[in-house]
């Protein structure tokens, strides 16, 4: 029976050993810090110290307390503000950042949690922004650079031929000059994140990376507006068009009637000429000839020319005629 | 029953049986859970105590177990992210059909450059290079691709004029953003690169808008139909009207060449005759004028002849010409 309970024994103390090895090892004075972390590791509640490094690390278990925090880059969203420009006309910005823990300690002491760490980089970038956003006028802040101004635009009269293209550009022209920037949506950028970094830098060990608007779009009664302005635009250009080609066609039916109205009169003066000159070669070749002997010619051409004219005459005739001259007497009259 | 032995399912339970069990439970977990597999799009990126130890390549792998953890990152998928635009249901309808498409209005409304809407849908393609950099590197990592994607496609959109990002610019905005976005990727040091920027649809904003943008099209179209109806009317009566020139000219050409041939010939026979006469002029001179009145009345009946003696001859003629009234012959029938 000693046996028996000596063995009992054993067990107990053998599971009770286990239960403080176990408790030992789950109360942890081993922890796992893996990639892309980092942790504070408090001792009562204090900051005594940082672990910036993955792997299997040490701390004082029950005492120590190690609390993890990402140093991977992080992503803070904006709400969609609504914002007035410069000349007053209110748009949607909604922006974007990039950050991540760089003093942990600081992190630690200023924020604690990552939710708290959420609302303060809302509470110091969104007015950030908004006093940016302010101040410029819209473009500032829709541009970044002045290549707007640079593009060629020909591509848009595809089926012109060149001289319409040269028209047709004045046309679209009217609506494509635009001023240079000053600013620049980078640049604005820039102004948002200068104005941030030092300030978080400091109070909250946060590295701001960027801050970068993700999207601008016009508030919803500005939108209307624009919806308008945009549709009597392309009016304009549409009728443009229409009032070209109106005005091409016209153009081609009046040149056509000139030259049609040239061609044939050209055609008549050279005809006429023509003719006349051939009257004139006619005339001196006949007056060369006749006026060789014009006593004959007379005589000639008369009797030529009774012989066509007399036959349609109704005659009565008198034998006084040279004809009838031997009718009377063979010695003649 | 003093004995120890438990009995169930008609097997004795011997506590040496139930370590033998347990023994085999645990090694057929640690063989289980030591092997893992990596596909052939993957690489699996280890840990040993959360710190980076290897990265693996595709086939079945071991590790320690709960020492080592992999993770597995399709590094030769191209993976896809639609913007302004949703494929539901892929696998059901192909992710080809309208149908499929929910449309994401708040990510593809942006601005131009010339302060007008668009609508702009696009799709962007990418790949993890680095598996390490992208699983520890990066906290949201949809999100952060998805906000720099955004930020990137919004500012070039808002630095050229609607016009051209309709027509010209779309190439050029391609290849920009993914240069962009890679520029900012690497600057992170993320691990990602972007292989491209495919922009889907562009359109003014629906509705009226668009149909004013749809006019100037029509209206584009009605310019060139314009133009190219005052050419077809051109080129219809001008090659006619210059055919008719010509013919005048032909015409007039026709009758200076006749009246020319004319005056030679009559001049010909002129001279002919001319240059008999000159031989015996009386003779020829008479035989001409005999000729000519023998010419003229020969053939023809009904002529009156007068003698010029007989003074008391009234003569008396019917305007009709063909019977003679009877009342001068006195006669009765």
């Amino acid at each position: 029976m000693a046996k028996t309970n000596n063995n009992q024994l054993f067990t107990i103390i053998g599971v009770a050993v286990a239960v403080v090895v176990i408790g030992f090892l789950v109360a942890g004075p081993f922890y796992q810090i893996r990639e892309g972390e980092q942790a504070v590791i408090t001792q009562f509640g204090e900051a005594v110290g940082t672990e910036t490094t993955a792997g299997l690390k040490f701390k004082i278990p029950l005492i120590q307390e190690a609390n993890i925090y990402p140093k991977k880059i992080m992503s803070w969203d904006g709400e969609p503000q609504l914002i007035p420009t410069q000349e007053n006309q209110f748009i949607w910005v909604d922006s974007t950042a990039r950050w991540r823990i760089t003093d942990l300690r600081k992190f630690y002491e200023s924020t604690k949690t990552l939710s708290r760490a959420y609302s303060r980089l809302d509470e110091i970038i969104d007015p950030a922004v908004r006093k940016v956003i302010s101040t410029n006028p819209l473009q500032e802040a829709v541009r970044s650079t002045d290549i707007i101004n640079e593009t060629k635009r020909s591509g848009a009269l595809t089926g012109a031929n060149g001289e319409e293209i040269e028209a047709l550009k004045s046309l679209i022209s009217s609506n494509t000059d635009f001023n240079a920037i000053k600013t620049g949506r980078r640049k604005i950028s820039q102004e948002v994140l200068a104005g941030v970094k030092t300030n978080i830098q400091t109070q909250f060990g946060i590295e701001i990376i960027d801050v970068l608007i993700r999207q601008i779009r016009y508030s919803d009664q500005l939108t209307e507006s624009v919806y308008s302005r945009m549709i009597t635009e392309r009016k304009q250009l549409a009728e443009g068009y229409r009032s070209y080609g109106q005005g091409k066609k016209q153009e081609l039916l009046g040149k056509m009637e000139r030259e049609k109205k040239s061609l044939l009169s050209e055609a008549y003066a050279k005809a006429e000429q023509v003719k006349g000159d051939a009257d004139a070669k006619a005339a001196r070749i006949y007056s060369d000839a006749y006026g060789s002997d014009p006593e004959f010619y007379n005589f000639w051409k008369s009797i030529e020319s009774y012989k066509t004219t007399m036959p349609q005459f109704q005659k009565t005739m008198t034998t006084d005629m040279d004809y009838f001259k031997y009718l009377y007497s063979p010695r003649g009259r | 029953m003093s004995d120890p032995k438990m009995t169930a399912f008609g097997i004795n339970f011997s506590p040496k049986l139930i370590i033998a069990i347990i023994v085999l439970a645990l090694v057929g977990y640690a063989v289980f859970s030591a092997v893992y597999i990596v596909d052939q799009t993957e690489e699996a990126v280890v840990l040993t105590f959360g710190k980076y130890s290897r990265t693996e390549g595709p086939g079945m792998k071991f590790k320690i177990p709960l020492i080592e953890e992999n993770f597995n990152v399709p590094t030769k998928v191209v993976q896809k992210m639609d913007f302004g635009f949703r494929m539901d249901n892929q696998e059901f309808l192909g992710g080809t059909t309208e149908a499929a498409r929910a449309s994401y209005k708040d990510e593809s409304t942006m601005l131009t450059g010339d302060l007008n809407i668009v609508d702009i849908t696009w799709i962007i393609q990418y790949r993890i290079t680095d598996p390490r950099a992208w699983l520890f590197g990066l906290d949201s990592k949809e999100k952060t691709v998805r906000d720099i994607s955004q930020s990137v496609v919004s500012q070039l959109v808002g630095d050229r004029a609607i016009l051209d990002i309709l027509g010209t610019e779309r190439e050029s905005i391609q290849a920009k953003a993914t240069e962009m976005m890679n520029d900012l990727f690497t600057s992170y040091g993320i691990g990602v690169l972007v292989t491209g920027t495919q922009l889907k649809d562009i359109f003014p904003p629906e509705g009226t808008v668009k149909a004013a943008f749809d006019d100037v099209n029509v209206a584009f179209q009605d310019m060139s139909r314009l133009i190219n109806e005052g050419n077809e009317t051109y080129n219809k009566e001008i090659p006619r009207a210059a055919g008719e020139a010509q013919q005048a000219i032909q015409v007039a050409e026709g009758y200076a060449t006749e009246r020319v041939n004319k005056a030679v010939g009559d001049v010909a026979r002129f001279k002919a005759v001319l240059g008999e006469y000159r031989r015996s002029p009386e003779v020829t001179r008479n035989r001409l004028y005999l000729e000519m009145v023998e010419n003229v009345f020969a053939g023809q009946e009904g002529t009156d002849l007068v003698d010029k003696k007989l003074g008391s001859f009234l003569p008396l003629k019917t305007l009709t010409g063909k019977t003679s009234a009877p009342a001068v012959a006195g006669g009765t029938q």
